[in-house]
């Protein structure tokens, strides 16, 4: 099998992530819920990753690292956190369904800051303009799952702080192989997974609290203040409640250790070479069209293309039948489809982690060279 | 023995807590509050030997970890909080 579909979930891992998952099933029990050994070497383990994450992304205190089971976890938290009906909240061209559901379940006023694909100037652009008339938050996902266009966050987080609107970053597609530094981004949440760019466990995700009082998801039982029936006020215990995904957090804290230990440039650098490898041997068949970004900065490691006269859906189970696993659809992002005039049709997405070769890219290209011709 | 309880709103703040302890040099470790200390249930505490309280609060203040209350634990099981 060769796996391209790293926007969803990696799938192939460090080794040191299964075997830590599967260590924790067995020796580690519930952190915060008992003073016997099991629960204090959850409690460890659930402490390492958590300072793990802090380091890695520029977060000053582990108590505001707080662990979800992905990042739409994260997201609906940051969301609830902040918005309420009626509020005017802006966000990219090229947010997911994660983003865009809850703020539509709020029933909030939502502006869509939209340019054209890989225009990080006109993404700029477009949120300045929209921020002149305030919002209650500003929602940016750092790259979208569909093209891999990275965008400026840096600068629209630094517009958000200017007019004091808080800024929530989906790094979704972009922790582990891209900069995020909550200390430059004083955004009020970061959401993340753990299970794509972090080589975590599928169930397991990371919310980065920024300043004020974030709103509880769950309500329940923390192994603190036990006697009180509200939630306590503060972190990571007051949007924590319930038992802990121990053999997710052990499994990330080895995948947190692995991006450290490889470099978010080094491991972009890699994702980058084979979408460019995989852009330019797409482009060179008949009938393909293929959403590269001029300037390689501006796209991360994830590619769309569409195949003229087949549906999205056929050549990716085309693809299958080889042994190519992408994703082909509409990518639970709508918006981002409608921003790129996809949406009518979907796009075929080919997204790549640290453990893709040229060798898998160049065996891509070949099957769909070989398209017409079966 | 006599060792001081330094009670933690939260078992992550416990662990900072004692990691900024441990990175000074004092030995602590992390246990659950007992009961009987433990107004509103559930919560950690750092203990630290007497001889390093001192210096234990010191180094606390200054990373910006303040405790919330300090226990003397006493020999025979009861527990005196420390006035700050």
């Amino acid at each position: 099998m060769i796996y391209l579909d790293s926007a969803a979930t990696t799938m192939q891992k460090p080794p040191a992530v299964p075997r830590a998952a599967a260590y924790a099933m067995t020796h580690m029990a519930s952190p915060g819920r008992g003073g016997h050994q099991p629960a204090m070497r959850a409690a460890e383990t659930a402490f390492a990753c958590r300072r793990a994450a802090a380091e890695l992304f520029g977060v000053s205190d582990p108590e505001r690292v707080v662990f979800t089971l992905n990042a739409t976890h994260g997201l609906n938290i940051a969301i609830r956190s902040l918005v309420r009906a009626g509020d005017r909240v802006l966000i990219s061209g090229w947010e997911h369904n994660a983003v865009t559901r809850p703020l539509h379940g709020l029933d909030a006023e939502v502006v869509v800051a939209g340019g054209p694909l890989f225009d990080r100037a006109a993404q700029l652009a477009a949120f300045e303009q929209a921020l002149e008339d305030g919002a209650k938050a500003a929602i940016c996902t750092h790259v979208s799952n569909v093209f891999g266009f990275v965008l400026p966050v840096e600068e629209i987080a630094g517009l958000c702080r200017r007019r004091g609107v808080p800024f929530i970053l989906d790094a979704s597609q972009s922790a582990g192989c891209l900069p995020v530094r909550q200390e430059q981004l004083n955004a009020a949440f970061i959401a993340m997974p753990g299970h794509k760019g972090l080589y975590g466990p599928q169930g397991t995700g990371l919310l980065l609290c920024g300043e004020g009082q974030p709103e509880p998801l769950l309500e329940g039982g923390t192994g603190s203040l036990s006697a009180l029936q509200t939630m306590p006020d503060f972190l990571p215990d007051r949007l924590e409640a319930g038992t802990h995904n121990m053999p997710g957090i052990a499994g990330l804290l080895e995948g947190l250790r692995y991006v450290r230990s490889r470099g978010t440039e080094a491991i972009l650098r890699r994702e980058r070479r084979l979408i460019r490898q995989a852009a330019r041997g797409l482009a060179a068949l008949p009938d393909l069209q293929v959403y590269e970004a001029e300037n390689p900065v501006d796209q991360a490691g994830v590619l769309s293309f569409r195949v003229k006269g087949m549906d999205c859906e056929e050549v990716g189970e085309l693809l299958g039948r080889h042994g190519i696993a992408v994703r082909a659809g509409l990518h639970c992002a709508p918006t981002a489809h409608q921003s790129a005039g996809t949406l009518e049709t979907g796009t075929v997405r080919l997204s790549v982690s640290d453990f893709n070769t040229p060798a898998e890219i160049e065996r891509l290209i070949y099957v769909l060279s070989r398209l017409g011709r079966e | 023995m006599v060792y001081y309880l330094i009670i933690c709103r939260s078992l992550t703040y416990a662990q900072r807590t004692a990691a900024a302890l441990e990175r000074a040099g004092i030995t602590a470790h992390i246990r659950r509050s007992p009961r009987a200390i433990d107004q509103e249930g559930c919560s950690h505490s750092v203990k630290v030997s007497e001889r390093n309280l001192r210096n234990a609060l010191l180094i606390l203040n200054r990373v910006g970890l303040p405790p919330k209350r300090v226990f003397l634990m006493k020999g025979e099981g009861s527990y005196e909080e420390v006035l700050l």
